[in-house]
This record gives C-alpha cells, sequence and structure tokens, in this order.
C-alpha cells in the first residue's frame, strides 16, 4: 500500500520534471528568437546612447589675413579649458595662439597674429588634439613662413565613441537602423529564392508558400528600408530621392519582387503557379544580386553610398571598430527579427490553407 | 498586396513633391542639434513599419479564430 503511494509519488515527480523538460527544450528550440531580441535591444540601446566623438564643427570668420585676428572656434562634445592650447596650421608650418579665452566647454575665442607669406590656401586650425582641416582661406599668401614651436599637445584618452564626421554627425547613428533593414531584405529574398529551387525539384506547395511569404516580408523591410533611407537622404544629400545607383537598384528590386507577387496573383491552377513563380524567383534574385552589389560598384559609375563607385565594402573612412562592434550585432538582431516574422507568417498561412481545405 | 503597391505610390509622391518644395520647419527639424533627429525620425518610421505589420498579422489570426 504504502509503496504503491510511493510509486506515484515518484512517479508524479518524474512527469512533473517531463513537462518541465519539455518546456525547457521548447524554450531552447526558440533560442533564436531570445537571441534577436536580446541582439537588437543591446544594440539599439548602443547605438542611440554612445556619445559622439569630439570634434571642431564651425570656424568665425572663416578667413584670416595678416595681422591680429580673433577667431571664434565652436566644438561638439568638446570640453574646452583654459589651458587648451590653440593652433593653425598650414603645410606643417604653425602659428601658436597668443591668448586663449574660453568661453563654455565648446565655444573659445583664440588671438593669433598672423604672419604674411604662408604657403597653402587652407589652414588648419587645431585645438589640443583636435584639428579642423581647411577650416580658414588665408590670404597674403607667400613663399612660406618659419614655423613656431607650439607647447606639445597629448592624445586624449581614449574612450567608446562614435566618429564625429561633418554632415552626418549625430546621424550616423543610422547606420544602424537603416542598412540593417537591407541586409535582412537580401537575408529574406535568399530564404525565398533557396524555397523557389527547391520547388523545382519536389514541385512542393509548402516550399512554394515558404518562398511566397519570404519574398512578403522582405518587401516589408525594403520598404522601410526605402522610406528611412529616403529621410537620412535628405538631412545629408540635401534630397528625399537622388539618382543615386543604389537607390535606384534598390526601387527596382522592390518593383521587381512586387511584379513577383502580381505574377502570383494572375494564375490560377496552384502547381502551374508554383513552377512558374519559382522560375521568376530565381532571375529576381539575380538582378537583386546585379541591383544591389554589382552595378553599384562599377567603376564607371558613381555613387553617394560608401563603398561603392569602385572600392567594394566600407573602408576606414565609413566605418571604424567602435561602429562595427555595434552595427554587426544589429544586423544580426534584425535578420533574426526578420526570420521570426517570416515563421509566423508561414505558420498562419499553413493553418489558413488547412482551414480552407 | 494592393497596401504594397499603394505603399509605392505614396512613396513615389513624396519623391515627387520633394524636389520642388521644401517646408521649411522639416529643415530645420532635420539640420537642428547635430541631425540627432533624423535619427529619431528613422527609429520611429521602423517601429511604425513593424507596428503595421502587427496590426495586418492580428488581423489574418482574428480571421482564422473565426473560420475556424
Amino acid at each position: 500500500m504504502q509503496r504503491t503511494q510511493k510509486n506515484a509519488r515518484i512517479k508524479l515527480r518524474s512527469n512533473d520534471q517531463r513537462r518541465d523538460n519539455e518546456q525547457l527544450f521548447r524554450a531552447m528550440k526558440n533560442w533564436w528568437k531570445f537571441l534577436g531580441i536580446g541582439l537588437l535591444l543591446l544594440a539599439s540601446i548602443a547605438a542611440l546612447r554612445i556619445p559622439l566623438a569630439p570634434a571642431l564643427v564651425h570656424v568665425s570668420p572663416d578667413r584670416i589675413a595678416p595681422g591680429t585676428t580673433d577667431i571664434t572656434i565652436t566644438g561638439y562634445n568638446t570640453a574646452f579649458t583654459s589651458g587648451a592650447l590653440v593652433k593653425l596650421v598650414n603645410e606643417e608650418q604653425q602659428v601658436c595662439a597668443t591668448s586663449v579665452s574660453v568661453l563654455d566647454a565648446s565655444h573659445l575665442t583664440a588671438r593669433f597674429e598672423v604672419p604674411a607669406g604662408m604657403k597653402a590656401n587652407l589652414t588648419d586650425v587645431s585645438v589640443d588634439d583636435l584639428i579642423y582641416t581647411g577650416a580658414l582661406f588665408t590670404e597674403g599668401l607667400g613663399a612660406g613662413i618659419t614655423s613656431a614651436v607650439c607647447p606639445e599637445t597629448y592624445p586624449a584618452p581614449a574612450s567608446f565613441t562614435f566618429p564625429n564626421r561633418s554632415i552626418l554627425y549625430e546621424s550616423i547613428r543610422n547606420l544602424h537602423f537603416h542598412v540593417p533593414m537591407w541586409f535582412t531584405m537580401i537575408v529574406l529574398m535568399g530564404i525565398s529564392v533557396f524555397q523557389s529551387i527547391k520547388v523545382l525539384g519536389n514541385n512542393s506547395l509548402d516550399n512554394d508558400l515558404a518562398a511566397e511569404m519570404a519574398a512578403r516580408i522582405g518587401l516589408v523591410f525594403c520598404v522601410l528600408g526605402l522610406i528611412t533611407g529616403a529621410l537620412w537622404a535628405r538631412a545629408t544629400w540635401g534630397a528625399f530621392w537622388t539618382n543615386d545607383v543604389k537607390l535606384n537598384g534598390a526601387a527596382v528590386t522592390g518593383l521587381i519582387y512586387v511584379a513577383y507577387l502580381v505574377l502570383r496573383g494572375s494564375v490560377q491552377d496552384a502547381h502551374k503557379r508554383a513552377r512558374l513563380a519559382a522560375i521568376y524567383n530565381i532571375f529576381a534574385f539575380m538582378l537583386l544580386v546585379l541591383f544591389l552589389f554589382v552595378v553599384p560598384r562599377l567603376n564607371a559609375i558613381d555613387s553617394l553610398h560608401p563603398g561603392n563607385g569602385g572600392n567594394s565594402g566600407f573602408n576606414d573612412l565609413d566605418m571604424d571598430n567602435s561602429l562595427r562592434s555595434i552595427f554587426y550585432p544589429a544586423v544580426l538582431g534584425w535578420i533574426l527579427v526578420g526570420c521570426w516574422m517570416y515563421d509566423l507568417r508561414v505558420r498562419a498561412a499553413r493553418l489558413a490553407n488547412n482551414l480552407d481545405r | 498586396m494592393r497596401t504594397l503597391l499603394s505603399f509605392f505610390l505614396l512613396l513615389s509622391t513624396i519623391v515627387a513633391n520633394a524636389q520642388n518644395a521644401a517646408p521649411s520647419w522639416l529643415e530645420s527639424t532635420l539640420y537642428g542639434s547635430g541631425k540627432i533627429n533624423v535619427v529619431v525620425g528613422v527609429v520611429a518610421i521602423i517601429i511604425l513599419g513593424i507596428g503595421i505589420w502587427l496590426w495586418r498579422m492580428d488581423r489574418r489570426i482574428s480571421n482564422l479564430e473565426r473560420k475556424s
């Protein structure tokens, strides 16, 4: 009697344990969804919170002539202190400031005795370790001056910041939001063409369904990429839409995939539709690769987008390691979220098919 | 399908208008304070876009529930 009770209790406990294990297993199976949201959360917070590196953004007046000149320098995220070392640099020849008055952390006025006979048209301004290249037009040019020896400046302690580039400024953070949209679209279109190739082999309507849904979710990201890109373009290139090759290529790619969905809608027979759409999809993906990767990189075509017009990928001016360390997690996070959306869409479509039957 | 097409149409009208007139409030918003508002706009567009997708998905699943 007692033994059976004990056995029952053990059985109950093992049932509990099995249920716990199943729940754990189910959670494990969804690990990539947790990873996607986690990466997205961390990358987005970092993308919005990491400060821009200090930089000099404005000088007034913008030209110097021989004689005594006061120059007001505006910085961004700077911490000017009364001991700031300000100098003019013209082709390696330096002029030290005779006096510096700091107004606040980002404004200072420096007085120079500008000598006649500097060589280059443009003079750089430097405050401590920050340099504003080509800040001042130079008047009274000549054969060169004797360079003054200004006090040594030491580089500020390294901190984790995003690069501070003129024109872009804070909008450089969009790298972590706008660009992952395109990466996600390309991955989803890749899934779509993979499913389409499977359709050609096995005539499976389920693979056809998956191909369609991947293309649909890919289009959502394409639209988001186009709109966010348009806003960013307005602030950096001056217009919502420019005749940039990559812009037009992306728009045409979007239209090609809209045409894919139109084509699907126009064929009644399911098996015929599956094969036709699969063949079209393979061509569509080839065009995507052509428009987004090949054409923008042709030497003859210049592009406003970084990493195009002859050079492949980002270079050191467009990306640095601080951007990369946030950008790649953001890309992976968005790709995983895109795959999750695709997963939901396919499951809903399968359910709808089963209910119709 | 129709929504997607209208998205593209909407986009093309924005593009067509943008080249003639530049509203000054937008100008000042986009260029002020280190262009941080561009990032705010981009994040808002993405959240809105995902929100619209979720809304449509919600309706789709409601339909399935009604059928079953």
